[in-house]
């Protein structure tokens, strides 16, 4: 019986211990004349004895499983005889996974009284694991259930028990989230941390050049490497900067008409018209601004007199990624603009104010800190693009503030870094997680600002 | 006295039937018209897409007075309130004939601006809803939009004289920069009305200002509709008798959309003519 049949098992008995417990708990409540009688319905003395079935058991054997490996591997490395002791770590690892594959049949016991003797305890003492696991699950699932279930009494608080494991539930659900956040943090902190003792933090910081070009032999030339980070970032800000340029008076002014002007049944075509914007994919947006937007805006440039356009200019790319982030600000507006009192428009109007009057003064100051939310979430989503870039804005990374030239930007040098024969620990790779450290906490500082700003005016209105 | 709401009007039909025999024969009720009224009703329906909400009433507002409006919940007091500054303009499917002379003015009528007509004539609505501003900005929103004043100085005279008229100045002269949701339900409803004479208005609406309060603002509340009355002719739409019967000088009383009766407050309140009138302020109605 395997890991899966003992899954399913442990739910069967959790599913037949739910009905032993329910109607048990009918019983002793017809015994006692109803279920008003009962402290909760029955349902819930039922889930709590299939609870005790099925908590218990599955934690240790979660738990058994983790230890089982590592318990085993260290009685057979003990066992080893001294012409066989692995000498490193590397190599004790060696003999295990050899002592794995061939438990798993892959490979052949090799010649030799030790190998056998090893192999013959490894597969014993992994059949003898595999019992007592599944006998102390099982004896376990049934003892805590039978417990429970003799244990209902018409005055027990099953729905209190319910309601504070769901607690819990609720409260580890929301751990995993900002674990899996501080997990990925670290990973990128402890490959930056790497590549920063290969590359100094100031010249990664304030370089103005960037070529990450590594020799991979020796002897190869021209292939120095300079890692500056600054052009990524100009890239980077220009072209977010022009796309919230482009997205932030779209998107607001349209969240405006939607929620202010438009009749219900414009709005009911509009909205979801506005918000299929957002699910067009990002490769779609690449081609229109490769294709489309870049060499308009070329011909449009050359043709008032500017020289040496580029077909692929950060203008192109930012005009391209504000229309896409429109729906991100227009929505989210559009929802916390509605969601301003009405006492508040009245009061605006009966003192004589004009519709746009009110909106100014006071639905926007009121919905502000939401607005601001739909714009940090633009800005986070127009510094994390990547495709569009990628697409339509080229890799060369010079440093300009013309936003007529071609630029490139973090996410796309990330991108570029880890797609390329170097291997994993040499800067050129680790420095994809110095920039993403980097441009983590800029959208860290980014919320920081945002958030003092919506303290600083915030118009609470409840 | 206590009145108690009952789900079903007892034999309406007959009675309104006989108060409409009343309106018929002259046109007006009787005590419905003054002398050189500032505000006049006349043959005011209103619809809701396809409910009547408000049969045609004719009714005067002198000037310098305190009007009540009273009646059961869904008689159409507040509908009739939020007709005469336009308010229902913006509500969808709302409709209204007849018309309502302002200043020997029609206020419905293409060219009208309701805009500015509101500014002369202040509302004041049944829960406190002051603005998530200081204080100061509360009271210094409408003659700021209105641009009523040149300087700071004025700006600061007319809010400190509102904020006196109110009775708030006081309380609240110490933090006038404090957001005005700090203050108490009643301060805050006593800071909607100094937001409201703040553009000077000629008419003040009252939508049953004390209906979230408690008696003591409310007392406080009432002392200033007094004091206000010298200066402004009041509206108010009310549930609670005592207090129209304290502070009114006439008093209208509303059933199902028609006005029945309007007089002097004293003789609404003593000697009504009609038998809905008196159901309902004796708590047998309403």
């Amino acid at each position: 019986m395997n890991t899966l049949q003992l899954t399913v098992l442990l739910a069967g008995l959790a599913v037949l211990f739910f009905w032993l417990g329910r109607w048990r708990a009918r019983q002793l409540a017809r015994v006692q004349g109803g279920f008003k009688h009962l402290h909760s319905r029955p349902d819930y003395y039922g889930l709590v004895a299939a609870l005790w079935v099925g908590l218990p058991s599955l934690l240790v054997l979660v738990i058994w499983w983790m230890l089982e490996d590592r318990v085993i591997a260290q009685i057979v490395l003990a066992a080893l005889p001294e012409a066989m002791a692995p000498a490193s770590a590397a190599q004790q690892e060696l003999v295990l996974t050899r002592l794995r594959l061939i438990n798993s049949g892959a490979l052949l016991v090799p010649d030799g009284v030790h190998w056998q003797q090893a192999t013959e305890q490894f597969r014993v003492l992994t059949e003898r694991s595999q019992y007592g696991r599944q006998a102390l699950v099982l004896a376990l699932a049934v003892i805590a259930g039978a417990l429970s279930w003799w244990r209902i009494r018409p005055a027990q608080a099953a729905r209190t028990q319910i309601e504070r494991l769901l607690h819990g539930f609720i409260l580890l659900c929301t751990s995993l989230a900002v674990l899996t956040t501080a997990v990925i943090v670290l990973s990128v902190l402890f490959e930056s941390l790497t590549f920063f003792q290969a590359v100094s933090p100031w010249t990664f910081l304030f370089g103005t050049q960037w070529s990450p070009q590594m020799a991979i032999r020796v002897e190869q030339i021209g292939a120095s490497g300079a890692f500056g980070a600054v052009p990524l970032f100009v890239g980077t800000l220009m072209v977010a900067g022009i796309a919230l340029v482009v997205a932030i008076p779209v998107g607001l002014m349209s969240a405006i008409y939607l929620s202010e002007y438009a009749r219900p049944g414009v709005r009911d075509v509009l909205k979801p018209l506005l918000e299929v914007l957002a699910g067009i994919p990002t490769v779609v947006y690449g081609f229109f601004a490769a294709l489309t937007m870049g060499p308009l805006v070329r011909d449009l440039f050359a043709g008032i007199g500017f020289d040496g356009v580029s077909p692929q200019s950060a203008l192109a790319v930012g005009l391209v990624m504000g229309v896409m982030i429109i729906p991100v600000i227009s929505s989210l507006s559009d929802d916390v603009i509605r969601a301003v009192p009405l006492s508040l428009r009245d009061a605006s109007e009966g003192l004589g104010a004009t519709r746009g009057e009110t909106i100014r003064h006071v639905v926007l100051p009121a919905a502000l800190p939401g607005i601001m939310g739909g714009i940090l979430l633009a800005t986070s989503r127009a510094i994390g693009e990547t495709m569009i870039v990628l697409m339509a804005a080229g890799l060369a990374a010079h440093l300009t503030l013309n936003p007529l030239e071609a630029v490139t930007t973090v996410t796309v040098q990330i991108a570029t870094l880890l797609i390329g024969d170097q291997a994993f620990d040499s800067p050129k790779t680790l420095a994809a997680f110095a920039l993403g450290l980097l441009l983590f906490v800029t959208t860290l500082v980014l919320n920081l600002i945002a958030l003092i700003i919506v303290r600083r005016y915030r118009e609470q209105y409840d | 006295m206590v009145f108690l709401r009952r789900a079903e009007p007892p034999q309406s039909s007959s009675a309104l039937a006989a108060a409409s025999a009343t309106q018929s024969s002259s046109g007006f009720l009787p005590g419905a018209l003054v002398d050189r009224p500032r505000l006049s009703a006349r043959d005011i329906s209103v619809y809701y897409a396809d409910v009547q909400a408000i049969t045609n009433v004719s009714m005067d507002v002198a000037q310098h007075e305190i009007l009540a409006l009273i009646g059961p919940s869904g008689c159409g007091k507040t509908t009739l309130l939020r007709t005469f500054n336009r308010m229902n303009d913006s509500v969808r499917g709302c409709r209204v004939t007849g018309n309502v002379i302002f200043d020997g003015e029609p206020i419905y009528r293409k060219g009208v601006d309701p805009v500015a007509l509101r500014a002369r004539m202040g509302i004041v609505f049944q829960k406190p809803n002051p603005f998530p501003k200081s204080i100061y900005d509360n009271v210094a929103y409408g003659p700021r939009l209105h641009g009523l004043v040149d300087r700071q100085a004025e700006l600061d005279e007319v809010v400190e004289a509102s904020l006196q008229r109110t009775g708030l100045w006081n309380e609240v002269k110490d933090r006038l920069h404090k957001p005005a949701l700090s203050l108490s339900g009643g301060q805050q409803q006593r800071l909607c009305i100094a937001r409201t004479i703040a553009i000077a208005p000629e008419i003040i609406l009252m939508d049953e200002p004390c209906s979230a309060l408690d008696p003591i603002a409310t007392a406080r509340i009432e002392s200033l509709m007094r004091e206000l009355a010298r200066n402004h002719s009041i509206i108010i739409v009310t549930h609670n008798m005592q207090q129209a019967a304290r502070v009114s000088d006439r008093t209208a009383y509303f059933h199902e959309g028609h006005l029945i009766e309007i007089g002097t407050t004293d003789q609404i309140f003593t000697t009504p003519e009609q038998s809905l009138t008196e159901d309902y302020i004796t708590g047998r109605y309403g």
